[in-house]
């Protein structure tokens, strides 16, 4: 490996770039000190591969510079970049079918003399990438021949054989399985940590960027918007401004790291006619498909519907999604925390009347039932019967126990959709809401 | 991860296979020159033939008097010794070195262009060198020194179309498609501008249109010399650039980011391979299909590494234009048939069965 002159790995002075009369990269400055892991998020188009291509002298700059371990990048030669620097893209396109071997090989070109050729060690190189990547087996195979996903881990394995201090990523789990994802992006890490190599890694997944990476640049729009460790810089409001997604921000129990929950648009694209022009909201509790029934009869005659609160995952919180209806969610097996109760203390408080499904109810869902019992007596309340014979308490008693509460407390008991309908027509607060 | 393996680095059998398929190419390319000449207009004995090969390879220390038993022309031994060695041997010598000329100048074109139909004749090379020619024999130019000149104009016609594809290239960034379409143009209206010239010359264009038309014929040493020189020159910078060109079939992107010089090395390798095809073209005419076909041949036979393509091309070629020659003399004994005509009934089929064959698999020509 080269051992460059010390400094930052990578400076970029106020650097624009256009493409015609769009401005892709806007006066940017960027400093990447050796062995970061630094994550370009942003939504498509926003320059993260413009960014890239300029690192690489791909592009023209319309001003600004590019530093390269304290050189600028005209000053180095074509050959000296590639010691310097080397690129994984997003896809490539080969003309010819090689083995993956040879295709491996080639990233030790800068490295070799006009008319030499490659050593052994050169070969064990190769090797000891392409297992790396978990694909020495498939050493002789085309590259034509293999699948994207084999195609994006052997471009890494070449990449790897580069030896270059800076590796440039761009997108690099697209094409991947969640299992070489997460194993790609260990590689990725430990390349950073253990061997000082600085990475630079365009990734739409934002939170695989911020469970492995050590910084995080947004661009939007061809600007830095937020920059810093995952902690200080995904947040709600964020992924509102930049996405326009709403999503929720949760904690990543075993590493801390933070975890965004997706939703829904800021400004749904098709929003079914009954979530904003009629009756209700009804709220349904509910889960494991059990609220399906409901919800789509709901808001097929008109009322609004809420939900939950749901697990990700779930089938009755896709149904809620698809009909428009706002949802408290929590994370998949997760019990439900904090602020998922308060959430849907919101939307239960909102709510015209509160439909209970027939779901079953273990220790991690339970708050469910909790906060609906905080609501009697000031929002009329539905429980749909259970089935006979079907366990569903698995609480040790208390779901039962709070649903008896209910009904003192004036719950009324429906049997399927249709009574619930009939039921709601007769009352009269939904028909003075209306 | 990774599955245990004990196996070891080093030369694979892949690799050992591309360096037998050349060695074969060359015991074969050699057996064919030594029985090429046993075919020709006038018939002589095998055994004379071979005796005078031998005899004037040593510089008359084997068999000494080649010629005995044998019937003499009028001439005697030495006019059968000026058939074989001068007339025979030297139209050899020529196929053998403008087919490797074409060959590897096809190899490297369709490595620059990351396209499977480029070769030196679609570009307008071909058309560029024939019409630098076709200037010195319609206007009769120095007679006396054709054998300068027809290369020299060759070479300024060959390369002035390269340098044209270029500079229309550097325009748009250098994509590959402009570079291709810019070629296709080009040899349509060098074609136009050589019929043009033909149609309208002063004198000579039966001979001009003889030999438009592609062959060996009516040659000598010193052209041979001229031709060998410039193509062993050419063709063995080329072959150094095998890896360049594995590199460049990944796009010029990533290519640049191996470390390849990506818009250098295409510029360079244009240039040479315009010279090369200049030095076949001088004095053989538009010989078609042998720089599309040969290319294809290796990758068939020894995979895609260019390392191996550019030689085998140039080997390929090689034997594919003195086939060409020994078939078009033992199918028409005693005729002159152009070489060119011979060599497209062979390419042809063969360039409409790499069309049907590549829709299959994959479309043409994306680079």
């Amino acid at each position: 490996m080269t051992d460059p002159p010390s400094g930052a790995a990578l400076r970029l002075r106020s650097v624009t770039v256009r493409y015609g009369a769009r401005t892709a990269l806007q006066d940017l400055d960027l400093e990447v000190p050796r062995g970061q892991f630094l994550a370009l998020a942003g939504p498509n188009g926003s320059g993260k591969t413009t960014l890239l291509r300029a690192i690489l002298g791909f592009v023209p700059l319309g001003q600004g510079s590019v530093e390269l371990f304290g050189d600028e990048l005209p000053s180095l030669s074509v050959a000296e970049r590639a010691r310097r620097v080397a690129w994984v893209p997003q896809e490539e396109t080969p003309r010819d079918d090689v083995p993956l071997f040879d295709y491996v090989l080639y990233g030790r070109y800068a490295h070799l003399g006009r008319l030499q050729g490659e050593s052994s060690t050169d070969r064990e190189a190769a090797i000891r990438a392409l297992r790396a990547v978990d694909l020495e087996g498939r050493a002789r195979d085309g590259v034509l021949s293999v699948s994207g996903g084999e195609r994006q881990r052997a471009i890494l394995a070449r990449a790897l054989v580069q030896e270059a201090p800076l590796v440039l990523l761009d997108e690099p789990t697209s094409h991947l399985d969640i299992a070489h994802q997460i194993d790609l992006l260990t590689r990725v890490r430990e390349l950073s940590r253990d061997r000082g190599v600085t990475i630079v890694a365009a990734m739409h997944d934002l939170n695989l960027a911020a469970r492995y990476s050590d910084r995080i640049v947004v661009l939007s729009r061809g600007r830095r918007v937020a920059d810093g460790p995952a902690s200080s810089v995904l947040s709600e409001e964020l992924l509102a401004r930049v996405w326009g997604v709403v999503a929720d921000l949760r904690r990543d129990p075993r590493s801390g790291t933070p975890y965004l929950l997706p939703h829904h648009l800021v400004a749904p694209v098709t929003p079914s006619p009954g979530a904003f022009l009629g009756r209700g909201p009804v709220h349904v509790v509910g889960g494991g498909g059990s609220a399906e029934p409901y919800l789509r009869a709901l808001s097929e005659s008109g009322y609004r519907v809420t939900a939950g609160v749901l697990h990700l995952l779930d089938s009755d919180l896709e149904t809620a999604e698809s009909l428009g209806g706002l949802t408290a969610v929590e994370v998949p097996f997760a019990p439900i925390g904090e602020e998922a109760r308060s959430r849907l203390r919101t939307l239960l408080e909102s709510a015209t009347i509160v439909v209970v499904a027939p779901f079953p109810v273990g220790p991690s869902n339970l708050p469910n039932l909790e906060e609906v019992r905080r609501v009697l007596g000031r929002v009329p309340i539905v429980l749909v019967r259970r089935p006979p014979g079907v366990e569903w308490d698995f609480s040790g008693g208390r779901a039962k126990e709070i649903e008896e509460e209910l009904r003192r407390g004036g719950a009324q008991d429906v049997t399927g959709p249709a009574e619930l309908l009939a039921f709601l027509a007769a009352e009269p607060l939904l028909a003075k809401a209306q | 991860m990774g599955t245990p393996s004990d196996r070891t680095p080093g030369p694979r059998p892949a690799g050992i296979r591309r360096v037998w398929v050349l060695a074969l190419m060359i015991v074969a390319l050699g057996v064919g020159v030594l029985l090429s000449p046993l075919l020709g207009t006038v018939a002589i004995a095998p055994s004379t033939v071979l005796m005078i090969l031998f005899h004037q390879a040593s510089g008359g220390a084997l068999f000494p008097n080649p010629c005995a038993g044998a019937s003499m022309p009028a001439s005697g031994c030495s006019g059968l010794i000026e058939i074989v060695w001068d007339a025979r041997l030297s139209e050899i010598m020529l196929a053998v070195v403008v087919g490797a000329a074409l060959g590897i100048s096809g190899g490297t074109l369709q490595g620059v262009f990351r396209n499977p139909l480029a070769d030196p004749f679609l570009l307008g090379i071909s058309s560029g060198g024939t019409l630098g020619t076709a200037v010195v024999v319609v206007f009769r130019i120095g007679v006396a020194e054709q054998n300068l000149l027809l290369p020299l104009f060759a070479f300024v016609g060959a390369i002035a179309t390269g340098v044209v594809i270029l500079i229309a290239a550097r325009s748009r960034f250098g994509s590959v498609e402009t570079l291709l379409l810019t070629g296709v143009a080009l040899s349509s209206f060098l074609s136009a501008v050589l019929s043009l010239l033909l149609l309208y010359s002063p004198s000579g264009s039966l001979q001009v249109d003889f030999w438009l038309l592609g062959n060996l014929g009516s040659l000598d040493w010193t052209q041979d010399g001229i031709a060998f020189g410039v193509v062993l020159m050419a063709g063995t910078l080329l072959a150094t650039y095998g890896r360049e060109l594995n590199l460049l079939q990944l796009g010029s992107d990533v290519a640049q980011s191996l470390g390849v010089d990506a818009r250098r090395v295409r510029v360079r390798l244009l240039l040479l391979a315009s010279i090369t095809t200049a030095a076949a073209v001088a004095f053989t005419g538009i010989i078609g299909f042998v720089g599309l076909v040969s290319p294809h041949v290796v990758r068939r036979v020894a995979g895609n590494d260019y390392r191996v393509v550019l030689p085998g091309a140039a080997l390929v070629g090689a034997g594919f234009l003195l086939a060409a020659r020994d078939l078009s003399l033992a199918a028409f004994p005693g005729s002159l048939l152009p070489i060119g005509i011979f060599t497209s009934f062979a390419g042809a089929p063969f360039f409409a069965y790499l069309l049907f064959r590549r829709r299959q698999t994959t479309t043409i020509g994306g680079p």
